[in-house]
C-alpha cells in the first residue's frame, strides 16, 4: 500500500488489508462526508420533504432484508410486506402498553423473524417458483387474518402514541425529523451488519446455497438451516422496517402492508440491483421519488384540464410508470442502478488518472 | 342436500372459469418456463373489450365475444414479441418481475379508460330466471357460461390432440432441442402460447362477466386465484389445470357455504384456496399431475 489515498490497482499484500471494508482512505472519507451530509440535510427541508426521505429510509431497511433472502440466498420472497406488517402490528400492540420504541423495534424484528422462519419451512422441500407461491400464500393469509381479527381492529387504523427520548418530547413539528434520525441510525446499523454478513461463514453459506445447494451440502453446509436463517434474517429487517413505518405514520392500517407493497419492495430491490448494498438505497430512492413525481405530474395534467370523464389520471399514471420502469430495467439494465454506481465509482477510484 | 348440490353446481361453474384462466397460465409455463403474473389483467382486458364491443358497437354477444377473444389473443402475441421474448432463459426472479411489471403496465392502461373504476354489466340478452335441475336453481347466464366453457375446452383439446400447430406446441413443451431439430419454430410456439393464453383469459373474463358483472379489481383478482389452481394441478399439466380448477372452485364454494357462518366477518372463500396451496406445497409440492423435478448432482 504505497499511497492510502489513491490507488490505481489492487495493492493489498497482507490478509489484514484484504479484510478491510474500504480500499482507500478516500472511500472512507467520502462515505463519512456523505453520512454527515445526510445528518444535516433534514435541517434544510420542509416537513413533507423529510417525510419522503423517511419513507425512503424505511423502505431501504425492508429492501436490505429482501436482498438477504432473495439477493443473497436466492429465495424468491413475494411476501416481504406481510413481514413488515407483522412488525407493524407488533408495534401497534406493544407501544400503547408503554414499551419505549427502542425496545419495540427489536421486538418487532424478532416477531418478524419468527414468522419468516415459519414461512421458510416449505423451502426445505421446494425451490424457486414453488417457494414464491408459498410466500404469496402467506401474504394472502396474513391480509385475511388481520382483516378478521378484532384484536387488530380488523385491518382498520390502530393508533400509536407519540414517543419521547431522554425527556425529549416528539410532537407535531419535529415528528418527521425525529423519525428521520432514528431510521437513519437503524439503517446504518443494519447496513453495516449486511455489509459484514457476506464476510462471515453464514453469509458465504447463503451465496453457496443460492448457487448450488447440493454442492453446498456436499461441502458440509446445511442448506435447510441456511435457508431458514436467510428467511428469518430477511424478515427481521422487514419487521424492524414495519415498526418504523408504523411509528412514522402513527397508525397501522392493513393497506400499507398488502401484496402491492410486496411487489413494490421487490421492484425496488431489482431496480437498485439485486443482492447489492448500495442498490438497497438507490432502488427505494428512485421508485419513491418517481411515485412523488407521478403524483405531481397527474395533478399538473388535471390542472391543465386534460381530463376525461370517469378517468382518474393519478391512478393510471402510477402503475403505468411503475410497470414501465420495471420492464425497461429488466430489458436494458438487469443489474440495476448499482451498475451505474459501479461505473461512476471506478472512474473516481483512479481519478485524476485515466487508469 | 339441495343446498349442497347448489353449492356444488355454482362451484363447478366458478371452477371452470379458473380452469380457463389456469389453462393459459400452464400453456405459457409449459412452453417457455415463464410465470405469468399478468393473467388477471388479460382477463380484465378481454372482458372489457367484449363489453365495449356490445355497448359502443352494438354487436350481438357472440360477435362481441369473438372480437374480444381475437383482440386479447393479439395483445398476448404482441406482448411476447416485444417484452417476454427477451426474458426466456433469464433467472426466474427476473421473469417473475417482468410479468409483474407487465401487469402493472396493463393496469395503468386500463385505468386510462373509463373501465378503471366502477361496476359494469353486459346488456341483458338472456331472459331472467332459469331452470331447475335436480332441485338446483340454474340461471340462464350460468347455463351459457357452462356451455361456453365446455365448448372452449373441447376446442382446445381438439387443437392440442389433432392440429399440426397444437402438436408442435406440445413437442416444444416436451423437449425444446428435439422439437427444434425436427423443424419446429420454437420462437413461433412461444408467441402462440401467449396468444392462446390471451384467448383463454378473455374467455374466462367474458364468462365471469356474464355471471357476476364486470369490476376491474374482481377480474384482476382471478389472476391471483390461478396460482392455487396451477400448484394443485401441477404447473406443467393441462389436464391438471382443468381438474384442479374445478376442484378449487368447488372447495371454495363449499367453504363459503359451510364455514362462513362460523367465521365472524365471513369471506372464507378468499383465503381457502391459498390454504390449499400451502397444504399442497407441504405435502405434495408438484401437485396432482405435475412432473416431479429430479435433480442430479
Amino acid at each position: 500500500m504505497r499511497n492510502p489515498w489513491a490507488q490505481t490497482g489492487n495493492y493489498r499484500t497482507r490478509y489484514e488489508q484484504d479484510a478491510s471494508i474500504f480500499a482507500t482512505h478516500r472511500e472512507l472519507v467520502s462515505l463519512l462526508l456523505f453520512l454527515g451530509f445526510l445528518l444535516v440535510l433534514p435541517q434544510f427541508l420542509s416537513r413533507t420533504q423529510v417525510f419522503i426521505l423517511d419513507l425512503i429510509l424505511v423502505y431501504s431497511i425492508a429492501v436490505l432484508g429482501l436482498n438477504i433472502t432473495t439477493g443473497y440466498a436466492g429465495l424468491i420472497n413475494i411476501g416481504q410486506a406481510a413481514f413488515m406488517g407483522v412488525g407493524a402490528y407488533t408495534a401497534a400492540l406493544l407501544a400503547p402498553a408503554g414499551l419505549p420504541f427502542y425496545l419495540v423495534l427489536p421486538a418487532a424484528g424478532l416477531t418478524g423473524a419468527f414468522f419468516g422462519y415459519l414461512v421458510g419451512i416449505p423451502s426445505l422441500r421446494v425451490k424457486h417458483l414453488y417457494l414464491a407461491m408459498a410466500t404469496l400464500a402467506f401474504q394472502v393469509v396474513f391480509e385475511w387474518t388481520v382483516g378478521h381479527l378484532p384484536l387488530l381492529n380488523q385491518g382498520g387504523a390502530m393508533p400509536l402514541p407519540r414517543v419521547s427520548l431522554l425527556g425529549y418530547e416528539v410532537g407535531f413539528r419535529n415528528h418527521y425529523h425525529f423519525w428521520y434520525y432514528v431510521s437513519f441510525a437503524v439503517l446504518v446499523l443494519l447496513a453495516l451488519f449486511f455489509r459484514n454478513l457476506l464476510r462471515t461463514k453464514y453469509g458465504r453459506a447463503l451465496v453457496a446455497v443460492r448457487d448450488n445447494d447440493r454442492a453446498a451440502d456436499a461441502m458440509g453446509m446445511d442448506p435447510g438451516r441456511t435457508k431458514l436463517f436467510a428467511f428469518a434474517l430477511g424478515a427481521f429487517y422487514a419487521g424492524v422496517a414495519g415498526a418504523l413505518y408504523a411509528y412514522l405514520s402513527r397508525a397501522v392500517v392493513i393497506e400499507d402492508y398488502t401484496f402491492a407493497v410486496s411487489i413494490k419492495l421487490l421492484a425496488m430491490a431489482i431496480v437498485g440491483g439485486l443482492g447489492t448494498l448500495v442498490g438497497s438505497f438507490l432502488g427505494p430512492a428512485f421508485l419513491e421519488l418517481l411515485d412523488v413525481n407521478m403524483e405531481a405530474l397527474s395533478n399538473l395534467i388535471k390542472a391543465l384540464g386534460f381530463s376525461v370523464a370517469g378517468v382518474d389520471v393519478a391512478s393510471a399514471l402510477r402503475p403505468l410508470a411503475f410497470g414501465l420502469v420495471i420492464v425497461l430495467f429488466l430489458v436494458f439494465e438487469p443489474r440495476g442502478l448499482y451498475n451505474w454506481w459501479r461505473v461512476v465509482r471506478s472512474y473516481f477510484r483512479t481519478w485524476p488518472f485515466r487508469y | 342436500m339441495s343446498f349442497f348440490l347448489q353449492l356444488l353446481f355454482s362451484g363447478v361453474v366458478l371452477g371452470l372459469v379458473y380452469a380457463l384462466a389456469a389453462l393459459g397460465f400452464v400453456l405459457i409455463y409449459k412452453a417457455s418456463r415463464v410465470v405469468n403474473f399478468a393473467q388477471g389483467q388479460f382477463i380484465a382486458i378481454g372482458a372489457f373489450l367484449a363489453y365495449w364491443a356490445m355497448v359502443a358497437l352494438g354487436a350481438p354477444f357472440l360477435v362481441a365475444a369473438a372480437l374480444a377473444l381475437a383482440l386479447t389473443a393479439l395483445l398476448g402475441f404482441g406482448v411476447e414479441r416485444v417484452f417476454l421474448k427477451r426474458m426466456v432463459g433469464q433467472p426466474i426472479i427476473s421473469v417473475i418481475m417482468a410479468t409483474i411489471g407487465l401487469a402493472s403496465l396493463l393496469d395503468g392502461l386500463i385505468h386510462l379508460t373509463p373501465f378503471g373504476a366502477g361496476n359494469f354489466s353486459y346488456p341483458a340478452f338472456l331472459p331472467s330466471g332459469g331452470v331447475t335441475l335436480l332441485g338446483v336453481q340454474v340461471s340462464y347466464p350460468q347455463l351459457l357460461a357452462l356451455g361456453f366453457t365446455l365448448a372452449f375446452l373441447a376446442l382446445f383439446t381438439w387443437f392440442f390432440q389433432r392440429s399440426t400447430l397444437g402438436i408442435a406446441m406440445r413437442s416444444v413443451a416436451d423437449d425444446q432441442m428435439a422439437a427444434m431439430s425436427l423443424g419446429v419454430s420454437v420462437e413461433k410456439v412461444f408467441a402462440l402460447a401467449w396468444a392462446a393464453a390471451g384467448l383463454t383469459a378473455a374467455a374466462a373474463g367474458i364468462v365471469v362477466g356474464t355471471i357476476a358483472g364486470l369490476n376491474l379489481d374482481g377480474l384482476v383478482h382471478i389472476g391471483l386465484r390461478v396460482f392455487p389452481v396451477v400448484i394443485l394441478g401441477g404447473l406443467d399439466s393441462i389436464p391438471g389445470a382443468v381438474v384442479a380448477g374445478i376442484l378449487i372452485g368447488v372447495l371454495e364454494n363449499l367453504a363459503a357455504g359451510y364455514l362462513d357462518p362460523f367465521v365472524p366477518g365471513g369471506g372464507t372463500r378468499d383465503v381457502f384456496p391459498f390454504l390449499v396451496l400451502l397444504l399442497v406445497l407441504w405435502f405434495k409440492p408438484h401437485g396432482l399431475f405435475g412432473t416431479e423435478e429430479i435433480e442430479r448432482v
